[in-house]
């Protein structure tokens, strides 16, 4: 025996339906002789049909069945086809003027991958699905924290990934929204969380902090001001050819108290949020010393000599930088939706802002730019996503993003966005 | 109430609706949605017509929805399971839910409307409140019963109030409630306090009984943000070069012929099935829009509609005819000017085939030897649709399973009776004006005005 022989092949991924359908057929047709006629109504490539019929030759042969030609009694026509989701493999079997047909499932449709270039590359990988809105999430040692619209849910890590280990109700209950946001952020203490939705204020306490399920919640009704930025703006070293690593001290903003060097529990600005709507009133505290419009939106981005602005999203879509007690529209930010955070890469100036698309597609997508004085220049190609992003948020340590994704069958994933250094 | 006919008819569909701009998309960055405002919409029919009107969705929900692509979801209820073989099936209720008045939803305000919206032939034998469970029960299996209580049929809506009376209105625990009816337009107001969250705008004015034509010019001039595009005029929507939202096929245009009088003889039935051009349909009355069908579900549900062939063929019918020759037939269809032409076609088509056809108003002939109607395409679930599809041509058959040759034998089955002639497969479409966001359809493809909103509000 050979050493081929010996080795197993690893399966196609047609060689278990074409057994399935081959089984079918001989059950039908019975060992004889049969003329075989192939068509392809799928998307499975043209070159890919030979390896098919082979594989059907092969596996009639095994049942007793020899292909012969079109003068064959017997006629077995084989169309590839495929619904919306799945493709299906049909024969029709003539046995004189008797027609039997035979269908086997051969596995969903392939999606179309969509590739990223330019000088740096977004990568997205999926931390959480779910079926209900999620509005953020925080990833601390002790597990993970979601904030849903009407509750509070907290994960532990388990060898497949994040498993759900308690889910409470957030007390008091108040209006929902049609777009509901919060946000996430480590308590002060370093022990437990903060929570902020429209109307409402949680904490979670923890005696131990070990585990994620000994949190205890306890929401208020409370109209305090949301933290929009919380110390991950330093800017990073440039760095070429690796992905994001380096953490960095967080400058000064310019109009604004300096914050403890990379200590990401002290908020650096707080903004007041409409709770009957899905924006910032426009009033942050430590105040700018300029009256700012309502917004979607907002991050501290670095800016030279280690100062820091504040780049918000208006509701009326302008994109404007409070820099020096004054706002200046930023010039590139056409492409931008309403949700940006700030990347600390590593690549390049260090420094990216990750903007959703403005477009009307189905699907959204985000995109890095970085800014220059005041305009937004692309840092990558767009990154698409699978559905509407809901939520955009920068990570603890900076150096990802994290990205809801609402997709067209309303469920909900929680993807981290990173960068790889081109 | 308002008397005309509604084209927004139930019909629902599995795949992701799809937006084709044809023209004038908006380059201003895009947003978040905005809330506030009026948003306008118009339509031919009644929008409070029971089941189907377009104000029913907005004001009613039901237990189980279809998502946008098709699946069956939670809505006022959270969660079902079935027992028996699918006999019996219990619905947990949503807490905390209200209806327009104040009042909970409860089991028993449930199951009375359940009961006052399907008194006979139901899906069901009974249905009883159990704490805060619905139960139903069957004695014959109910495997798709989740799928058709997402059905506009069977939307909740309060039947009795507080205090013992029939409301007035429409109450339901919907995004919307009803607010006005004056001059033929019916305003919804945004119920603030919905459980799905509350709508972007603040109301929705909804135009009855406007004719397409009036539709457009009203939305051309900016009276109107919303319209209808019926599927055979989807061409000429875009040589006006309005922005149009299309959905994917999910209405089967259907011959449904009689198995008893003149037509009882199975040969007949066959020869009509092969008497009939369904080219010159699609062409000719329906502007090339959708696809020629022969089978009950679309090419892109199941993956294998192929295997029904659409091609007519004279001689066969009249083969299949042989030498009967029956007594003159009647053909039926709705006051829709479309599908009467459509009819005329048909009638037509069988005079060729040997038949002496008469085209009459479905009003007059309720009991017509063939009947032209459009049939629901709903849902992802091949099964389900099917078993939704032929409860609407009056079969109550349940649908199980999920193996593609059972299904293929089920719909092969059916159709051998030639009681049933599929046509066409039409998407649905409405035109939307600049000013509206974020505008997606339903499976159905009817629009999602809950989820819509307007740019320039605040």
């Amino acid at each position: 025996m050979g050493l081929a022989a010996g080795v197993a092949a690893a399966p196609g991924p047609w060689e278990q339906p074409a057994a399935a359908l081959a089984e079918q057929i001989a059950g039908i047709l019975g060992p004889g002789q049969a003329h075989l006629t192939i068509r392809n109504l799928s998307s499975i490539p043209a070159d890919e049909i030979p390896v098919i019929r082979r594989l059907l030759a092969q596996d009639l042969k095994a049942h007793g069945v020899i292909l012969a030609g079109p003068e064959s009694a017997n006629t077995v026509r084989v169309t590839l086809s495929e619904s919306a989701r799945e493709r299906l493999w049909v024969a029709e079997i003539a046995e004189g003027n008797q027609t039997q047909v035979a269908i086997v499932d051969s596995g969903p449709v392939q999606a179309q991958q969509a590739t990223a270039a330019g000088g740096l590359t977004l990568l997205s990988q999926q931390l959480l699905a779910a079926h209900e809105p999620v509005l953020a999430v925080l990833e601390t040692p002790a597990g993970m924290v979601a904030l849903e619209p009407e509750q509070i849910v907290l994960y532990t890590h388990a060898a497949e990934g994040w498993r759900e280990q308690k889910r409470m109700a957030i007390e008091p209950r108040r209006q929902l929204a049609r777009d509901p946001r919060g946000v996430l952020a480590m308590a002060a203490d370093g022990q437990g969380f903060d929570a902020w939705l429209a109307g409402v204020r949680c904490s979670g306490a923890s005696a131990s902090a070990a585990s994620a399920g000994d949190w205890t919640p306890s929401c208020r009704e409370s109209d305090d001001p949301w933290p929009i930025a919380r110390g991950s703006i330093a800017p990073a070293p440039p760095a070429q050819g690796s992905a994001a690593s380096a953490p960095a001290a967080a400058p000064a903003p310019a109009s604004a108290p300096a914050p403890a060097a990379a200590d990401v529990s002290v908020p650096l600005f707080n903004a007041f949020y409409s709770a009957a709507r899905n924006y910032f009133t426009g009033v942050v505290t430590p105040s700018l010393g300029v009256d700012l419009p309502p917004f979607y939106s907002g991050a501290l981005i670095p800016r030279a000599g280690g100062a820091a602005a504040l780049l918000i999203g208006g509701i009326d879509g302008k994109v404007q930088l409070a820099e020096n007690s004054a706002l200046h529209p930023v010039a590139g930010t056409r492409d931008w939706g309403s949700d940006f955070a700030v990347l600390r890469s590593g690549c390049g100036a260090g420094t990216q802002i990750v903007a959703s698309g403005s477009g009307e597609a189905a699907n959204d997508s985000l995109r890095a730019y970085e800014l220059l004085s005041l305009e937004a220049v692309a840092a990558s190609a767009p990154l698409a996503m699978d559905g509407t992003v809901t939520a955009l948020w920068t990570s603890p340590d900076g150096k990802s993003v994290l990205a809801v994704v609402r997709n067209a069958a309303n469920q909900y994933e929680v993807d981290r966005v990173t960068a790889l250094c081109n | 109430m308002l008397q005309t006919n509604t084209r927004w008819t139930v019909l629902r569909r599995f795949a992701i609706s799809v937006f084709l701009v044809l023209v004038g998309t908006c380059a201003a960055a895009r947003t978040r949605p905005h809330y506030g405002g009026s948003l306008r919409v118009e339509t031919e029919g009644d929008p409070l017509r029971s089941p189907d009107g377009m104000a029913r969705r907005l004001v009613l929900d039901g237990l189980t929805a279809f998502d946008p692509n098709g699946a069956v979801s939670p809505a006022l209820a959270i969660e079902w399971q079935s027992d028996d073989n699918d006999h019996r099936w219990q619905f947990r209720l949503r807490p905390n839910v209200h209806f327009h008045d104040g009042s909970p939803l409860i089991s028993t305000a449930v199951v009375m409307s359940l009961n006052l919206s399907c008194s006979a032939n139901c899906p069901w034998t009974a249905v009883h409140a159990v704490g805060s469970s619905v139960v139903f029960t069957s004695d014959s299996p109910m495997p798709n019963l989740p799928a058709l209580l997402a059905r506009d049929t069977f939307l909740i809506a309060l039947t009795r109030t507080a205090d013992g009376q029939t409301p007035a209105n429409l109450i339901g625990t919907g995004p919307f409630q009803f607010a006005a009816l004056n001059n033929g337009v019916l305003t919804l107001a945004a119920n603030d306090n919905c459980w799905q969250g509350r709508p972007f705008v603040d109301e929705i004015a909804i135009g009855a009984s406007r004719p397409i034509r009036d539709q457009w010019l009203d939305l051309s001039v900016g009276r109107a943000d919303v319209v209808e595009v019926p599927a055979e005029q989807l061409r000429q929507a875009q040589q006006q070069r309005l922005t149009v939202v299309v959905s994917p096929p999910v209405e089967l245009v259907a011959l449904q012929v009689s198995d008893s009088g003149a037509l009882a003889h199975p040969l007949l039935r066959a020869a009509i099935a092969q008497g009939v051009d369904r080219g010159a349909l699609f062409n000719v009355i329906f502007q090339k829009q959708g696809e020629i069908s022969a089978s009950l579900l679309p090419q892109s549900l199941t993956g294998y509609s192929f295997l029904f062939p659409a091609d007519r063929d004279v001689n066969k019918a009249n083969e299949l005819r042989g030498g009967l020759t029956p007594q003159p037939l009647t053909l039926a269809t709705d006051g829709n000017p479309t599908m009467q032409l459509a009819a005329q076609r048909i009638a037509l088509n069988l005079h060729e085939a040997g038949f002496n056809v008469q085209v009459v108003s479905a009003r007059n002939a309720p009991r017509a030897d063939l009947m032209l109607r459009t049939l629901p395409i709903e849902g992802a679930d091949p099964a389900d649709a099917l078993a939704i599809l032929l409860r609407s041509a009056g079969e109550n058959a349940p649908v199980a399973g999920k193996d593609p040759t059972a299904l293929f034998r089920a719909e092969h089955d059916f159709l051998d009776l030639k009681t049933l002639i599929p046509l066409l497969d039409l998407p649905r479409a409405c035109a939307i004006s600049g000013r509206v966001r974020d505008l997606r359809l339903r499976a159905d493809g009817t629009p999602d005005l809950a989820g819509a909103s307007l740019e320039g509000t605040q």
